[in-house]
């Protein structure tokens, strides 16, 4: 029957809403934050009203002043047969002169008493059956899985019918009916609620603090899963009553007038007196919309996580007047997300300047902003309400201001992206030529065999064996590696003078990150690419980059060639960071540098420099305002108090103010 | 291949319980059909004469089991009411008419709600998909008879374009205009209530997919938005939305006998009733076997299509 599709998507969306996609991007210091509780509309206290209404009108339909529903209008000439809606019935009358009015109200009370109830029952029962599958697992959850699976099979009406056949239909009848049919829905949210809490960290604490398993089962979880089950009690609600009206249409419906009897009665009439079917067939679409939408507002108001999905881009202020020349200028780029939680502002004027053949090393700790501040460059945030100042000249073109053709254009022929996780970064269900002659063909003119036979090539060029056979395959088919150099193929596509590469080797086997950062780099010099290396891995720059850069909290705090930086550092974070590569010199077993709390959050940051919370040199100045930057363009740093000269290189530990549970930084060199 | 064992031997205990269980409840209903058989007035000895006839004195496992032998070969028995036509032969009767509304259905779902879906995804939040996902909202509040009536007012009584009864279908090769024309309410009310469904699954999946870094990349490529959606974030957001639009079917079952009875189609629903109604109890069994069949089939078929849309799946590799 109907009902059963509605469950299932209404029972997936509550499952979906408990995982939030776009939280990857605001993960940036903002997921911490928890969102305040979503406000209920107008919609939702519209509907409690009609629901309230009802109620009033079902408890008290005796006291009412209305017609008696069972009163003949032909005999009695109160009613007149089929009299259309007006001042003296307000829902008219039907083929033999019934108060329709009357009717309907008598139809409350059936309609409430058999959706309580057997919401009730079957809600109570399904629960129970869900947390124990859901949280002892094992054969329990197995055979009513099987359960399920044949309960679905099952055609229910064929059940419903043998069943009324059998027993009537007397109200007690169908209460029974729908509770045991409305037991598996129940079942599986609770299950699910259940399964997907019982993996969280909580459970597990609990239980190793010696709580027993029905103490987590009651105090733990029953809170939790409350708030799903209730909402989910309303939509259930929902389907009762829409299951009511089905079987009173096939007319197996109950013994007393119900709206689903009332609409069937009227939809032989609908050509000439489509009242007496659209009043009562109103009445119950109103009330149906309303459960579900008080269902629906219970959910998001306690799980409001499920939104955010706003995707708008926004460029502000004017561009800074073009130099022309370099190929890729950015200058006081500032990005910030706006999410839910507030504005993150993950990028916080940076500039620098690449020729053709220069290689850039930006190199931070996770939550730096370095990601993002390649994304900025290219527009990269898939879901998300972004706001970009400053500007990004590539060749020339403003980035940040052209047309979206255009931008396509300069995107698609000018650079090339080489990503993080190379497992991710390929369409899983198309082939590998697909996914190299795809850019080609979209901003070249260039034949199909044409572009074929750059596709080899370019393989070939990145390392890859059997490049003919490899074409054929599936990225499933292809080792970490072999995947990284497919999308390093596919960045090359077009010959860009700009290629970005997001740490390239962090997802891969150590064996194998050497090989694709040689790769990388002899493609840039090859080709004299500029190319931007994102990286949190100061061993990687020594041997590679010409410059670096320093990325903290959405900065960049130090600049300069490799030597300098190496040698001098001036910022007290870049200093840590040196100081936390392992060193082959040192002994063995000697301890690792680390650096203490975490970085800082990116909304509403503080006024004053960004590193001064864990910074052991922080002052009551560093505390309120923001250091300048330094003025020489090749090697500058924001710093108000820098290390000199040969000064020990001291880290925050003792007078960290953070709390050091789950941070030690992840700069600690090679993995 | 040892899988696909798997699945089939699941698949044979769900239809052998399912019968089964059918069998039992309609051996336990009130009704004797022997006694109907056998007329108003007949005595105890013409019933039971009657009954042991139709072989219904005998062990309920041992006809189960006869049963099962004979609806191997689509003999399921004569209809007990219906003298002179055995069960398959109503069945074949009514079969095309509901099967042409599940189809007809189906694809009017698929046709609107995937682009529907699809403009939802690409600006979530944006108008589009505040009105798409209201509608979607309220349609999932529109049982199907209630739906039903409205069309019906609206494009049968109100416009007069559509009949509001399907009155002596010809056949679809016969009069394939008239035949659409009178199945295309029907096959809206169904179908309107299917887009509800899937459009609320493939926005949130297209949603989900649209943060995939290989999507992201793909813009960084300088490929066209809607390059983007039906090539790259189409085929991998499919999944559930194929599961759902395979095992709907089981739903649809349900939904198409309102329907039927909505708008008068002599299709299987109709003849389930009828035939439960008057206890013709041959006829039922074959129903709720061929139901069943037809339900655990498009598993099957779900299954195969699976390992079309996502490549991993037909390599095992997931």
């Amino acid at each position: 029957m109907a009902p059963v599709d509605a469950t299932a998507v209404l029972n997936d969306v509550g499952e979906r809403a408990a995982v939030s996609p776009s939280a990857d991007i605001a993960s940036t210091g903002a997921s911490q934050s928890t969102p305040p509780p979503r406000a209920l509309g107008v919609t939702f206290w519209l509907a409690a009203g009609w629901i309230a209404v009802l109620l009033f009108v079902a408890v008290f339909a005796d006291l009412l002043p209305v017609r008696d529903p069972d009163a003949l209008g032909i005999r009695t000439r109160e009613v007149e047969k089929f009299e259309r809606p007006g001042w003296n019935a307000p829902f008219g009358g039907d083929g033999v002169g019934h108060d329709q009015f009357a009717r309907v109200i008598a139809g409350t009370r059936p309609a409430l008493i058999i959706g309580i109830s057997v919401t009730l029952i079957g809600g109570l029962i399904g629960m129970a059956v869900g947390l124990a599958s859901g949280y002892l697992r094992g054969k329990l959850d197995a055979v009513s899985a099987l359960l399920i699976d044949m309960a679905l099979a099952f055609p229910g009406l064929v059940l419903v019918i043998a069943v009324r056949a059998a027993f009537g239909n007397s109200i007690y009848v169908f209460v029974a009916l729908f509770s045991v049919a409305s037991v598996p829905a129940y079942a599986r949210i609770v299950r699910g609620a259940t399964l997907s809490l019982s993996e969280r960290a909580f459970v597990d604490v609990a239980q190793a603090m010696g709580a027993s398993k029905l103490r987590i089962l009651w105090r733990e979880l029953a809170p939790n899963i409350a708030v799903p089950a209730l909402a989910f009690a309303f939509i259930g609600f929902a389907l009762v009553i829409v299951a009511e009206g089905g079987l009173a249409f096939v007319g197996l419906s109950l013994d007393q007038i119900t709206w689903g009897q009332l609409i069937a009665d009227g939809t032989g009439e609908i050509n000439e007196h489509p009242h007496v079917s659209l009043i009562p067939a109103t009445v119950m679409f109103l009330t149906i919309l309303s459960f579900n939408l008080v269902g629906d507002g219970i959910r998001s108001h306690f799980a409001p996580r499920e939104v955010a999905t706003r995707r708008r881009f926004r460029t502000e202020g004017p561009p800074s007047p073009s130099s022309g020349g370099s190929t890729l200028r950015v200058d006081q780029l500032r990005t910030t997300l706006h999410t839910q939680s507030g504005d993150v502002r993950v990028v916080d004027d940076v500039s620098f300047e690449l020729d053709a053949g220069d290689c850039l090393a930006i190199v931070g700790e996770s939550g730096s902003g370095k990601t993002m501040m390649l994304r900025s460059i290219v527009g990269a945030f898939a879901l998300a309400d972004v706001t970009r100042s400053g500007t990004v000249e590539v060749e020339g073109t403003d980035m940040l201001r052209i047309a979206p053709d255009e931008l396509r254009s300069v995107l698609g022929s000018h650079i090339g992206m080489v990503p993080q996780n190379p497992l991710t970064a390929l369409n899983p269900v198309r082939r590998i030529e697909t996914q190299i002659i795809e850019p080609m063909r979209a901003h070249r003119s260039i034949s199909k065999s044409q572009a074929r036979a750059e596709a080899l090539e370019l393989m070939q060029h990145v390392g890859i064996p059997d490049p003919e056979r490899r074409l054929r395959d599936y990225p499933h088919q292809l080792s970490g590696g072999m995947r990284q150099r497919i999308t390093i193929a596919i960045a090359l596509a077009n010959q860009p003078k700009l290629l970005l590469a997001d740490e390239p080797t962090t997802a891969l086997d150590v064996t194998v990150q050497d090989q694709i950062l040689r790769l990388l780099l002899g493609l840039q010099r090859d080709l004299e690419m500029a190319m931007i290396l994102v990286t949190h891995d100061l061993a990687v720059v020594r041997g590679f980059a010409d410059r670096v850069a320093i990325a903290y909290g959405g900065q960049l705090v130090e600049s300069g060639t490799i030597e300098r930086i190496f040698n001098d550092p001036k910022h007290r974070y870049t200093a840590a960071l040196l100081s936390s590569v392992p060193d082959l010199e040192l002994e063995p077993h000697s301890r690792l540098v680390t650096i203490e709390g975490q970085p800082p959050p990116l909304i509403d940051p503080s006024p004053g420099c960004r590193f001064a919370p864990r910074c052991p040199a922080a002052t009551d100045l560093c505390h309120t305002t923001e250091p300048e930057r330094t003025d020489d363009e090749d090697r500058w740093f924001r710093c108000h108090f820098p290390v000199t000269g040969d000064a020990e290189i001291e880290t925050a530990g003792s007078r960290s103010t953070r709390p050091a549970d789950a941070i030690r930084a992840e700069t600690q060199g090679v993995n | 291949m040892l899988l696909v064992a798997r699945r089939l031997v699941r698949l044979t205990i769900v239809l052998l319980a399912v019968t089964f269980f059918t069998f039992f409840l309609l051996d336990r209903s009130p009704g004797d059909p022997a006694a109907a058989l056998a007329g108003e007035n007949a005595t105890e000895e013409v019933i039971e004469q009657k009954r042991a006839e139709l072989g219904l004195d005998r062990p309920l496992v041992e006809r189960y089991v006869d049963w099962l032998g004979g609806a191997v070969q689509l003999d399921f028995g004569d209809s007990i009411v219906t003298a002179g036509l055995s069960s398959w032969d109503l069945i074949r009767e009514s079969l095309p008419k509901t099967l042409e509304l599940m189809i007809l259905a189906e694809l009017m779902a698929i046709a609107i709600s995937v682009p529907l879906a699809m403009a939802s995804a690409t600006r979530p939040g944006g108008l589009v998909d505040r009105m798409a996902s209201s509608t979607a909202f309220g349609l999932l509040a529109l049982p199907s008879f209630v739906l039903g009536i409205y069309l019906a007012f609206v494009f049968g009584v109100h416009l007069g374009w559509f009949p509001t009864i399907v009155n002596r279908l010809p056949g679809l090769n016969d009069d394939p205009l008239e035949n659409l024309r009178q199945m295309f309410l029907p096959s809206l009310t169904l179908a309107l209530n299917l887009v509800a469904v899937y459009h609320r699954l493939l926005r949130s999946d297209l949603i989900e997919t649209l943060q995939e870094d290989f999507v992201v990349l793909a813009q960084v490529r300088g490929l066209s938005d809607r390059r983007i959606m039906w090539r790259h974030v189409l085929r991998p957001s499919s999944l559930n939305f194929t599961t759902a639009v395979g095992l709907n079917v089981a739903g649809l079952i349900g939904g198409a006998l309102i329907i039927e009875v909505l708008f008068s189609i002599n299709g299987m629903g109709r003849l389930v009733i009828e035939s439960v109604v008057l206890e013709d109890f041959n006829v039922v069994a074959a129903v709720v076997a061929l139901l069943t069949v037809g339900y655990v089939t498009m598993n099957f078929v779900v299954d195969l299509l699976y390992s079309v849309l996502d490549p991993r799946i037909r390599h095992g590799a997931r």
